[in-house]
């Protein structure tokens, strides 16, 4: 009998009966005689499936793999080949669009003890995120899952991407920033197809921390969505990444200002399923920003601790401005003066009377927030940070 | 429509109005002449309530694309917004022109003719809105707004119903409906549509002061009782308030059953997210949380007429309830003060 023959007998017999484990295993091995290396990949697995751990069948699996693997032969001609292609055509060229992520990414070197303060989202990301994920063995025993997001939210300008950037320097993972003009395309169907690139990339690219900023505008409530079927789209699409089942080492983390405004579904167990609040900075942490923004001024007389004092409810934006304009106001008087004139004590509480914080408006919305919206428990913090602060 | 003007819609639709107007200006850099541009452009700027910059871009798309409906649909509400009717009205009378089975040009002529009172034809236009588009939540919307300026309760309670029916999580609507039955002197039903709307919406700021109203007015209600409560527990006493009776003990037992009853019926079936949204409204309306401590301490009052039976102990009912009123008084001059003319 021909070879061949007998290979399409023994591939009738197979169909005949599936389960026979030692039949398929020599039919994949023929297969894999013959050079047809797919074709026989498909049979060992069916074989393993059924008989997980058959020594033959493992041999045979790792055979094939490296067989399959194995590196392109020495000598190719690259350049006949490129020759024997032909040009691109001018339409595939103009598909070719750049990698969303991979153009962002960052290794920080940032670690949680360059975040000046904020002690109470340190302790919370050590015990909900980073703890469990230095220690799987023992999360796994306490019956804790490393899987699912962490969405940060807070006020505007408060150093949610700086933490995230730090959790990423905690995990020596790399960092992906991903904002919405990297994901949403006026075209229908694009904005899904660039947020599954931007997985994708993250998958290839694991450890790595992919962070979405502004998480509202590409999970808003889809209630919110129904004259626009493509912004729903890509919810759903975000929902189903979230869900791939093949975010191994992919740590997703989002940030937003309107947690109230993302789709309820974003936040179910597997995706963003813990949240934590970073409100304005403390007292250690407005301290450490204020002597970051004057450092390389020429200052005298600054009295910190009572510009930390006159500083709560500021966001690290604001005391940036502060900063700014108090500096503005020495640059000013030197320009007059025609000699350097330091920025004092003096600038800083006229700039204190100019800038306000701008934290007002989202703190009132909060209120309703804690009010109409926390039956489940998710905003106690905020609920309790209000009622600390008589905002409540 | 244009690539920027598609991408300037969706930054709008999602609410990011500063990267929705950037987006507007730097294309309009590139091509100051795109109608479709200035068109989102000014619908951005209705969107942010800044009327006075919107009517700039609606003018000059409106002088690019004379033959576009939505051009004069978004003039005629910047228009109407900035107060100038006639102007508003012949913009929105423009864009029905242009597209008479728009419904979307029917909504904005609606709105235009709500806003410069001509009520009536505004409920029409809105009715023509719905028959345009039955399954469009707004259009019935906006009949509902208008009928309920109209005080055609009976459309505009049957219009929001349509609304939430079609989409459930309309705050608004939801809103709406519940000052509805505030002014038809149902306070559990507006209480239990407020809270809802709150929670559809958390970031909707009226609704916490219009919870507070709801509590004023069933503190209005608590007072009548109270008052009357009095006079149930002197007639009761006979004259003689100062020594315990049994009467007495009956008429105070009496008004706390009232109490309780007419709570519980406005109360029951409410939601339990209802305790911190009250609370919330309360502690942010300081003469309502002074007053409802003043009632709780009435109520007290009248628990210790019951218990000891003696009748003079709810006099000073009275005495809390003028307190109360002194403080309505000055508190309503000072905002009345307070409020701009």
């Amino acid at each position: 009998m021909p070879d061949d023959a007998l290979l399409g007998s023994l591939l009738a017999a197979v169909d005949a009966s599936p389960d026979d484990v030692p039949l398929r295993l020599h039919v994949a091995d023929l297969l894999a005689a013959r050079d047809r290396l797919p074709e026989a990949l498909a049979h060992c697995t069916q074989a393993l499936s059924r008989a997980p751990g058959d020594p033959r069948a493992v041999a045979l699996l790792q055979r094939l793999t490296a067989a399959i693997a194995r590196p392109v032969e020495p000598g190719f001609d690259w350049g006949r080949a490129e020759q024997e292609l032909g040009p691109l055509e001018a339409g595939f060229a103009q598909e070719y669009r750049p990698d969303a992520v991979t153009e962002d990414v960052e290794r920080p070197s940032l670690t949680l003890a360059d975040v000046g303060g904020m002690e109470q989202v340190k302790q919370r990301l050590e015990m909900t995120l980073l703890g469990p994920m230095r220690n799987p063995e023992l999360a796994r025993a306490f019956g804790t899952s490393t899987a699912g997001g962490l969405l940060l939210y807070g006020p505007p300008g408060c150093g949610k991407t700086f933490v995230a950037r730090a959790v990423a320097g905690e995990l020596g993972a790399s960092f992906y920033e991903v904002g919405i003009s990297d994901v949403l395309d006026m075209y229908t169907g694009s904005s899904e197809r660039n947020l599954t690139q931007v997985f994708e990339a993250a998958r290839r690219n694991a450890p790595c921390v992919l962070f979405f900023d502004e998480v509202d505008a590409l999970g808003q409530k889809r209630s919110h969505l129904t004259h626009s079927s493509s912004m729903r789209n890509t919810v759903n699409t975000l929902l189903a990444e979230l869900d791939a089942g093949r975010n191994e080492g992919v740590f997703v983390l989002g940030a937003t200002n309107h947690p109230w405004d993302v789709d309820s579904a974003l936040r179910r167990p597997g995706r963003f399923d813990r949240m934590l609040l970073v409100l304005p900075p403390d007292a250690p942490a407005r301290a450490a920003i204020l002597r970051h923004h004057l450092r390389d001024r020429p200052v005298s007389g600054i009295d910190l601790d009572r510009l930390t004092r006159s500083t709560e409810h500021f966001s690290g934006a604001d005391l940036a401005h502060l900063c700014t304009t108090a500096v503005e106001r020495a640059l000013a008087d030197s320009v007059r003066l025609g000699s350097v004139r330091p920025v004092g004590m003096a600038d800083l509480d006229a700039a204190l009377a100019e800038v306000r914080p701008s934290t007002g408006p989202w703190f009132a919305t909060a209120r309703n927030v804690v009010a109409f919206a926390n039956t489940d428990g998710s905003y106690d913090d905020l609920a309790a940070y209000l009622k600390q602060n008589r905002k409540l | 429509m244009s690539g920027a003007a598609s991408r300037v819609a969706q930054l709008r639709t999602l609410r990011r109005l500063d990267d929705a107007e950037r987006t507007a200006r730097e294309a309009l850099a590139a091509d100051p002449q795109d109608a479709a541009v200035l068109t989102e452009l000014a619908a951005v700027l209705l969107s942010a309530e800044r009327h006075a910059d919107g009517l700039a871009a609606a003018d000059a798309a409106a002088a690019l694309a004379p033959q576009d409906e939505r051009v004069h649909r978004v003039r005629g509400v910047l228009l109407a917004r900035l107060g100038r009717h006639t102007e508003a009205l012949h913009a929105g009378y423009a864009a029905v022109s242009l597209a008479p089975n728009e419904p979307f040009a029917a909504l904005g002529y609606a709105t235009v003719l709500q806003i410069a009172g001509r009520l009536d034809d505004a409920q029409r236009v809105a009715l023509r809105a719905v028959e345009l588009a039955p399954a469009e939540p707004a259009a019935h919307l906006r009949l509902a707004d208008v009928a309920s300026d109209r005080h055609d309760l009976v459309t505009a309670r049957r219009a929001y119903a349509e609304t939430l029916r079609l989409d459930p999580d309309n705050a608004a609507a939801r809103h709406d409906l519940a000052v509805l039955d505030l002014q038809a002197h149902r306070p559990g039903d507006a209480l239990r549509g407020l809270v809802e709307a709150g929670r559809m919406d958390p970031t909707q700021p009226l609704v916490l002061r219009n919870i507070a109203a709801v509590v004023w007015r069933l503190a209005w209600l608590l007072r009548i009782v109270l008052v009357v409560g009095v006079f149930v527990v002197i007639a009761a006493g006979g004259g003689d308030g100062a020594t315990p009776s049994v009467p007495v003990r009956i008429g105070g037992a009496l008004v706390l059953g009232v109490v309780a009853v007419a709570s519980w019926r406005t109360l029951r079936n409410l939601p339990a997210s209802t305790r911190p949204a009250t609370l919330a409204a309360v502690r942010a309306d300081r003469p309502l949380a002074f007053t409802c401590v003043a009632l709780a301490v009435c109520v007290g009052l009248f628990g210790a007429v019951a218990v000891t039976g003696i009748g003079v102990v709810a006099v000073l009912v009275w005495l809390v309830l003028a307190l109360l009123a002194i403080v309505a008084v000055v508190v309503g001059l000072a905002r009345r003060r307070r409020t701009p003319s």
